[in-house]
């Protein structure tokens, strides 16, 4: 008890201590608590313009990649039953290469029966071009008398008619014979027709149709097309530019492209061209659904040879833009 | 000494500590009640800059824009990024078939800019799955009683499919609406269709640049309105001091708070000095100057403050602590110059009753002693 003096009291000694330490603590409570109201860097890295850009006057779009033939909606000629579907997704195709078939079993059969009509026209050729040497041999051996009384001239002048005849019937067979095989020619371009082929080398990018499924010549509206294929060597990419900023856009300068989601990635992609026509603005920033009044210009730009871009997938761009004399500060 | 008389000793001190614990606590509150009006903005803890129509207010009251005013923003100079943000009203339909309007935020899809910094429960990626939503701690409490885990319930908003993923460790909002995060195209079908939906653009400003810089060439190069995120977080509390009665409420509360203190402490005071009166004359007898006759009293005056301010603001401090589990109070904190302010109160409340009580006594004459 040595320690506490004597004459303590609580309302002149303990209170003020306990005043001291209970306002020391509240200010460290209070001060402890204070909210961080501080800035954070972002978890994931959004798109932005690196290297040279960062710092330069720059264009920003959203873009769509697309092969460099642009996707190219395979039709089919005739409409008919599927029978053989040759491609799947990524296959690389050559030009000509057969992608599907459709049912040509009616056309084989009218093939066939042009078949038999040659053969046919070709045997009544053979005939009428033995009747027509008979008569003429006959013809001949009249004509070939000297003595005027041996044979009448009504008989002789039958003899002519018959050669007559012949000759003609045989002028009609070879027609006829023309005339089948323009429709076996005609069966064969049809059989042509209802095999469907690639018409440009490239890669197949969707195959909606399966064996046994019926198609229609009569597409549009919202069908499916039935193949979907296009030169992905190289890739291009579509980038929409609000056309008030189209003006500022460097034309041929090379622009910085990063996929969605993986914006760390940044590659460099060459000019191609602009599109002459300014557009309205497709959904490209996400919704399906968009509904907007901006117009756009499309540039065209080719990627460099990458695996990280595929064909429609969104891209964030930047463009660099023409140096702006009004903005010189900064 | 005044600590003889404990009666008058207590009163003073409880004058004291009543009117620093009533002025201290109310402008807490208050300044933690208008500053609901920012918690959009400090719910996006990345953004430096908040672009938007040029009409738009606060972060709850916006008019939307053309979706390639994000390519605008990412075209000027100084911006390092810029990402969609979107938000709107929605009415949403739960399990039970009731209706509820809720708060929709569309954040980046590929970054997820524009969540809270935390998360209550679950991670920020499970905003990735399909139609996933995450709910803001306080509006779960309003949505689900405390016993429902509300991760993995579902809700109909706009006809679309929506199932809670997540609970983020928000501020809330200044009317507790439910708010609900989700990816920028989610939001885009869970709201229902405007021709424009984009809010706002959250934008980083690169190093070497300062906000208000970048804040001001975007508003000349776009023709967009830009504010940096403490322009805007103030802009948010102007709102709402403007636009409703709680700077007169709480004004008010202080004010007597202010005037309480003056009565309890002015008359304890008074009638201290008075009891007293003959002592300090006695003391002018024995040659005792006025000054230093107020020095003691206001040593004295000064320990009586000096105690009752800090029970006043320890009490505040216990009544924050206390309620901070309460989701009204959640995220509510004491602004280092409250108690600054509450001090002052309390000396000008010593001065002015110190002041008017030892006037008699200045006038006292060494005489008084013996009458």
């Amino acid at each position: 008890m040595a320690l506490l003096p004597r004459n303590l009291s609580f309302s002149r000694q303990i209170l003020p201590i306990i005043a001291v330490v209970g306002v020391i603590m509240a200010a460290w409570f209070i001060i402890g608590k204070l909210p961080n109201r501080d800035t954070v860097e972002p978890a994931e890295q959004p798109p932005k313009a690196v290297g040279a850009l960062a710092n330069a006057p720059r264009v920003a779009g959203a873009g769509i990649v697309e092969p460099a033939s642009e996707v190219i909606d395979i039709g089919s000629a005739l409409s008919g039953l599927v029978t053989d579907v040759r491609v799947k997704p990524g296959d690389r195709v050559a030009q000509g290469e057969v992608l599907f078939t459709v049912d040509a079993r009616a056309a084989r059969a009218s093939l066939t029966q042009a078949a038999a009509a040659i053969s046919e026209a070709r045997a009544a050729i053979s005939e009428a071009m033995a009747a027509e040497r008979t008569a003429r041999q006959q013809l001949d051996l009249y004509r070939s008398l000297t003595d005027p009384a041996a044979v009448s001239r009504a008989e002789v002048i039958r003899a002519e008619g018959e050669e007559a005849a012949a000759t003609s019937r045989l002028g009609l067979a070879r027609a006829r014979l023309a005339a089948t095989q323009a429709a076996a020619a005609a069966a064969r371009t049809e059989i042509e027709r209802l095999t469907v082929r690639a018409p440009i080398a490239g890669e197949i990018l969707a195959v909606n149709i399966r064996p046994g499924e019926f198609v229609a010549t009569q597409g549009g509206g919202n069908t499916q097309p039935f193949i979907q294929m296009g030169d992905t060597d190289p890739l291009h990419v579509r980038i929409d530019i609000d056309e008030n900023e189209a003006a500022r856009v460097k034309l041929g300068a090379p622009a910085v492209v990063s996929p969605r989601g993986a914006a760390e990635l940044h590659v460099n992609a060459a000019f191609v061209r602009a599109e002459p026509q300014v557009v309205p603005k497709r959904s490209l920033t996400n919704s399906a659904a968009e509904r907007v009044d901006v117009r756009v210009v499309q540039l065209i730009y080719a990627l460099p040879e990458s695996d990280d871009f595929r064909v429609g997938q969104q891209v964030d761009a930047f463009i660099p833009a023409k140096d702006a004399p009004a903005d010189t500060e900064g | 000494m005044l600590t003889g008389d404990a009666q008058k000793f207590y009163g003073l001190l409880f004058g004291i500590a009543f009117s620093t614990l009533l002025i201290t606590q109310q402008m807490t509150i208050f300044v933690n009640l208008v500053q609901r009006g920012a918690s959009g903005v400090y719910n996006a803890p990345e953004a430096e800059v908040w672009v938007m129509d040029p009409v738009s207010r606060t972060t709850d009251v916006s008019y939307a824009m053309p979706p390639t005013a994000l390519d605008k923003v990412r075209s000027v100079k100084g911006v390092e990024w810029a990402v969609p943000h979107l938000r709107a009203q929605a009415t949403v339909r739960t399990r039970e078939g009731d209706l509820e309007g809720v708060a929709v935020i569309g954040v980046d899809d590929a970054t997820l800019i524009g969540l809270p910094e935390r998360m209550a429960k679950g991670d920020k990626s499970v905003l990735f799955a399909p139609d996933a939503v995450a709910v803001d701690d306080t509006g779960a409490l309003n949505f689900f009683p405390s016993e429902i885990d509300p991760v993995g319930e579902r809700l109909e908003l706009n006809d679309q499919r929506a199932v809670i993923r997540g609970v983020a460790d928000a501020i809330p909002s200044f009317t507790s609406t439910v708010v609900l995060y989700t990816r920028y195209s989610n939001a885009l079908n869970f709201v229902p269709g405007t021709r424009n939906r984009l809010s706002f653009v959250l934008v980083g400003v690169s190093e070497g640049q300062t906000p208000s810089d970048v804040a001001a060439r975007i508003e000349r190069e776009t023709g967009l309105k830009a504010r940096t995120r403490d322009e805007f977080a103030q802009a948010g509390v102007n709102f709402i001091i403007e636009n409703t009665g709680i700077p007169t409420n709480f004004g008010i509360t202080v004010f007597l708070g202010f005037v309480v203190g003056v009565a309890i402490v002015g008359l304890t005071f008074s009638l201290f000095i008075r009891d007293n009166i003959k002592q300090f004359g006695a003391l002018k007898a024995i040659g005792v100057t006025n000054g230093k006759i107020i020095t003691m009293v206001g040593a004295q005056a000064g320990l009586v403050g000096l105690i009752g301010y800090a029970l006043g603001v320890i009490g505040t401090v216990l009544f924050i602590s206390a309620f901070s589990s309460n989701p009204f109070f959640k995220g509510f904190y004491i602004p280092w110059q409250i108690p600054l302010i509450s001090f002052v109160a309390v000396v000008i409340i010593l001065a002015i009753t110190g002041l008017i009580a030892i006037r008699s006594v200045l006038k006292t004459e060494p005489a008084s002693v013996f009458r």
